[in-house]
């Protein structure tokens, strides 16, 4: 009896134990809000494993960055201070803005530089993020950790009862993977699949949620893996929200796919658990079908890892006790979009996956037979058109298309009908191999001739392989209207303190663009469209001897002026 | 019976001799060259400014890398340590100043003030002793040896095995490479791999 109740105490105290140390508490990241966002892009590191840490990038952070919570609405203002080692670029994934402002592989960040781009929030409610867009260099910087969620709000969604405490029954998920190497840094990136799973930076997560509604916004952050998601007991979820907003009515659904870039919405009912009960988010990734990024059955190797081909924990979800004000049910509707249909499209595209051929000598996977070029415009929209694109892979792998500027509706599918799990606005879809996916979408808004907006796959190893192509969208009523002469600017005052002003000789002329160089050619600051009421805030400037170049707005033609801080 | 006896034992010294040699070639036996650079007081270093060395402490760091920063109080305790046994910490940065602000000369001089710096620093602006050395990342520590008047490199890796937390440490490499040479002992690590940030190499 005594022997029994020690056995049991045993027992009892080593699954206490096993339970403490296989799971590390949930990373929720912080939040910033308002219409000033600041973030410092950093090299630095943070421990993963036992023994060494990892070097790692983080913004605000150690690893991965703040989540901005957007009001649909403002115009939000971001300073983007790269303390790295390396150029780089931010991507406002999923947001609809001018193509100077994209952050796209043309807007490129040098070390130690500021750029200040802003726009208006005109996207809806939904989950959208960030992370940096290098040209060959998006796999190595977003393996280092950089990159973040976007939370846009509106007054629709702000009307309707949903889970939206952030932190408590409103949780951000970015799920990714890495591999170590044996001093605990990161591998990258000869192997497209990590063999250790992470959620927001965190191994092993395990996250006390309350008993009831709860609603998570999940990202799939990975190099190339897909997901596969459910819980561990199958029971149905409702998805509420695509890419780029609410859909009109809540999905019931066991599973939900998400491939690279993707994002979902969906509220979980934990209502009928007890307190101190746990459920699992697993991806159930055994037997997908070929393509489906990480399926492929091997372990080791390029195209293997641990966690392929096999169901695997994403995160271990702890019941707690219900919070006030707890959401414990599902709107029957949610929102009243308007989608987009084929009747509306007055120019049709077709893109078609080629090359991908394997081995040495091999091709990497492109568009049209068409890699990547920094120079070439591959596609020309006017503004203002609906267009319909077909995506067309008949290919040898799995594909995760996105396109920029705009949130669309995938009208038809060919490898099954659109499910109404993708029904709604979206800007990354899952392309799997011999299937045809249409599109239709609206080029609102903003042209510009000069900067492009990109269209790719987001498995980052196929994006810097070249499977990317540009496209512009230009105002039909503007094209070619460079005849007039750039105006002419001045600096003052001259030798300048803080401030620094400029001013136009022509009052109608805008600015498209400055940078400000100092005398070794190190960029200082970057500013697409600056507003220069207030001037330019150079007070932390080293004195010395510094030049302005203006680009002109209507010529895009760049002047330079010398300028002198005391 | 003597003879065969003495043969045999012959035999397992020669093989014995035979490992020794091929292991200490895999060991990788580099001979590094001295150098001539600026150290943060302004006055020109090389080796050979220090007759009594026995031996050095090289370590390639520089002045941004969030890991070479976790290590400066380390070492100046190293040439605490060691500098009065013949074995002086010399660190260089060649760090690409066109990259990175931050790692430029005066920058360095900073550094070396505020963090009191009892080694010198020293500017290797143009990249030659950082690929006489193949130093990979900052910091990335060498411990080189005089032997028959030329500089041999006995440790070439990280500093220790943990970065952020000194208190965590398990293997102090370099320390340890430095106590068997001064002991006279062959040392046990020779080779680790160096964690920080990639040096970029001007080409």
């Amino acid at each position: 009896m005594k022997l029994k109740h020690l056995i049991a105490i045993v027992l009892f105290s080593v699954a206490g134990y096993n339970s403490f140390a296989q799971y590390n508490n949930l990373v929720i990241p912080d939040t910033i809000s308002g219409t000033t966002f600041n973030l410092n892009l950093k090299d630095t590191f943070k421990q993963f494993l036992p023994g060494n840490q990892t070097v790692t990038g983080g913004i605000n952070s150690d690893f991965w960055g703040p989540t901005l919570l957007f009001n649909k609405g403002d115009t939000v203002h971001m300073n983007v201070h790269s303390y790295m080692n390396d150029s780089t670029t931010v991507h406002w994934h999923g947001m609809h803005l001018p193509a100077v402002m994209d952050g796209g592989p043309h807007q490129i960040i040098p070390p130690g530089t500021v750029w200040q781009p802003y726009w208006l929030v005109t996207n809806q409610a939904a989950t959208y993020w960030y992370h940096p867009h290098l040209h060959q260099m998006a796999e190595q910087q977003m393996t280092t950790g950089l990159g973040g969620f976007i939370i846009v709000r509106d007054a629709e969604e702000a009307a309707l009862a949903l889970p939206r405490t952030y932190g408590v029954d409103d949780i951000p998920l970015a799920l990714t993977s890495r591999n170590f190497d044996a001093t605990n840094a990161f591998l990258c990136c000869t192997r497209a699949y990590g063999d250790t799973g992470m959620v927001n930076g965190t191994l092993h997560p395990q996250v006390t949620l309350p008993k009831q509604y709860v609603r998570l916004r999940i990202l799939n952050a990975e190099m190339e893996r897909g997901y596969n998601l459910g819980f561990s007991d199958n029971r149905s979820f409702y998805i509420i929200a695509n890419d780029g907003g609410l859909l009109n009515a809540p999905v019931s659904a066991t599973r939900i796919k998400l491939l690279v870039g993707e994002r979902a919405e969906i509220m979980v009912d934990l209502g009928g658990d007890a307190v101190g009960s746990s459920i699992d988010l697993v991806a159930y990734n055994a037997g997908q079908e070929f393509g489906f990024g990480g399926g492929e059955p091997s372990a080791t190797g390029n195209f293997g890892s641990l966690l392929n081909n096999r169901n695997f924990n994403v995160l271990h979800i702890n019941v707690g006790a219900t919070t006030a004000g707890a959401i414990t049910s599902v709107p029957a509707t949610l929102a009243s979009n308007t989608y987009l249909t084929t009747a509306d499209a007055t120019v049709s595209r077709t893109v078609t996956v080629t090359d991908g051929t394997p081995g040495p000598g091999g091709l990497p996977f492109q568009f049209d037979h068409t890699l990547y070029n920094f120079d070439t415009i591959n596609k020309t929209v006017v503004l203002g058109t609906t267009e319909k694109w077909t995506v067309i892979n008949n290919n040898v792998f799995g594909h995760a298309f996105h396109i920029h500027d705009v949130e669309f509706k995938i009208v038809s599918r060919s490898s099954h009908p659109v499910g109404a799990y993708e029904g709604g606005w979206k800007d990354v879809f899952y392309l799997q191999v011999n299937d045809t996916v249409t599109f239709v979408a609206k080029f609102n808004d903003y042209a510009d001739p000069i900067h492009p907006f990109m269209y790719h796959c987001h498995f980052a190893p196929h994006e810097d392989g070249g499977m990317m192509q540009q496209f512009v969208v230009v105002d039909a009523t503007g094209v070619g209207n460079t005849e007039k002469p750039s105006g002419d600017f001045n600096l003052y005052p001259n030798p300048a303190g803080n401030k620094l002003n400029i001013s136009l000789t022509d009052p109608a002329m805008q600015v498209y663009y400055i940078t400000i160089t100092n005398s070794q050619g190190r960029t200082m600051c970057m500013l697409p469209r600056p507003q220069l009421g207030n001037g330019i805030d150079i007070s932390a400037y080293a004195p010395g001897v510094y030049f302005l170049q203006l680009t002109d707005e209507k010529t895009k033609q760049s002047m330079i002026k010398k300028f002198v801080k005391e | 019976m003597n003879r065969s006896i003495f043969s045999t034992v012959c035999a397992v010294v020669l093989t014995a001799a035979a490992v020794f040699a091929s292991s200490f070639t895999v060991a990788d036996n580099k001979v590094v060259s001295d150098f001539k650079l600026k150290n943060v007081d302004g006055k020109l270093v090389s080796l050979k400014d220090f007759p009594d060395a026995k031996g050095f402490i090289i370590v390639f760091t520089c002045n941004h890398c969030p890991f070479a920063k976790l290590y400066p109080p380390r070492l100046n305790a190293l040439n605490d340590q060691y500098k009065k046994l013949g074995v002086p910490v010399i660190a260089i940065s060649s760090s690409d100043t066109v990259l990175y602000d931050e790692d430029s000369y005066p920058k360095m001089v900073e550094k070396a003030r505020e963090e009191h710096f009892n080694f010198p620093y020293l500017y290797d602006n143009q990249q030659t002793a950082v690929r006489n050395f193949g130093a990979q990342k900052t910091p990335h520590a060498f411990v080189v040896w005089k032997e028959n008047g030329k500089w041999v490199v006995k440790y070439n890796g990280a500093i220790d095995d943990n970065g952020a937390d000194p208190s965590k440490v398990s293997h102090r490499y370099v320390a340890d490479a430095v106590d068997a040479l001064l002991a006279g002992k062959e040392v046990a690590a020779r080779k680790t791999r160096s964690i920080g940030c990639q040096i970029n190499l001007r080409k």
